[in-house]
């Protein structure tokens, strides 16, 4: 990878945020961005555990309706 | 006759979740039922007190209305201490069993307002549901009410712009 390309890559993940740098004299230095992936991750794992929890009930919902009207169908018949 | 079929219990689908956008995030979910009950789970108040509040969420519902018609209002008020909370707010579309979207309006003005499609493939039902933020720090605050976390996150762009600043300017 040619400096050039290697600098467009760190671009992105920094704004991202995910990295930051740092440049001392002739050296920058990269670290990853204090707890931004791990943010981004959490606050998306609890979005998707409330839904899913939401969703498992629904879905309890759904087959015993399912079901109810499967065997009201048959018993009309 | 086909009872009986599958002793060992309904498949549990995955929930996905992904931010499409800075204000945007989508759900999706596979339910194992056909479109039509599934979008009357969540047009019928009696169902949709049945499962949009888990057990595990800790909250107690104490009413739930739903009037489900484009211009209709619904209204969930949920035991809290010190007083009782309500989440309310308007639909705008009703399609029945492929579309529903709703506002937000317990936020006051520029809620979120959350569309749902219905896609009925094979006797289940893909359930995509997004949830659109007025702004970027709507949706942050909305999953994890953390005011801190944003005041941390425009210390990191501060950061990044000093940095941004330097580099340019050599």
């Amino acid at each position: 990878m040619t400096l050039t390309g290697m600098k467009k890559h760190v671009a992105v993940l920094e704004q991202a945020g995910l990295v930051t740098t740092r440049k001392i004299g002739r050296v920058r230095t990269c670290q990853l961005g204090p707890r931004r992936l791990e943010e981004e991750t959490a606050w998306l794992e609890s979005y998707r555990q409330r839904w899913d929890e939401r969703f498992d009930e629904l879905d309890r919902v759904v087959e015993e309706l399912t079901r109810k009207e499967k065997s009201d169908d048959s018993r009309n018949r | 006759m086909t009872a009986g079929i599958g002793s060992s219990g309904p498949v549990k689908n995955r929930t996905t979740v992904e931010r499409k956008s800075d204000r945007e995030v989508v759900v999706t979910r596979t339910i194992n039922g056909p479109a039509r009950i599934v979008f009357q789970a969540f047009t019928q108040a009696d169902l949709l007190r049945r499962w949009w509040v888990p057990r595990s969420m800790g909250m107690t519902l104490l009413s739930c209305e739903v009037d489900a018609r484009v211009g209709g209002k619904y209204r969930l008020v949920f035991d809290f201490d010190p007083e009782p909370v309500a989440f309310f707010g308007t639909y705008v579309e009703v399609e029945p069993y492929s579309r529903l979207a709703w506002t937000n309006e317990e936020g006051g003005e520029g809620g979120s307002v959350t569309t749902v499609t219905f896609e009925e493939t094979g006797g289940r039902t893909l359930v995509v549901l997004q949830e659109t933020y007025p702004s970027k720090e709507a949706l942050d605050a909305a999953g994890t009410g953390a005011a801190e976390a944003m005041i941390e996150t425009f210390d990191q762009l501060d950061e990044l712009l000093v940095t941004l600043a330097e580099s340019s300017g050599q």
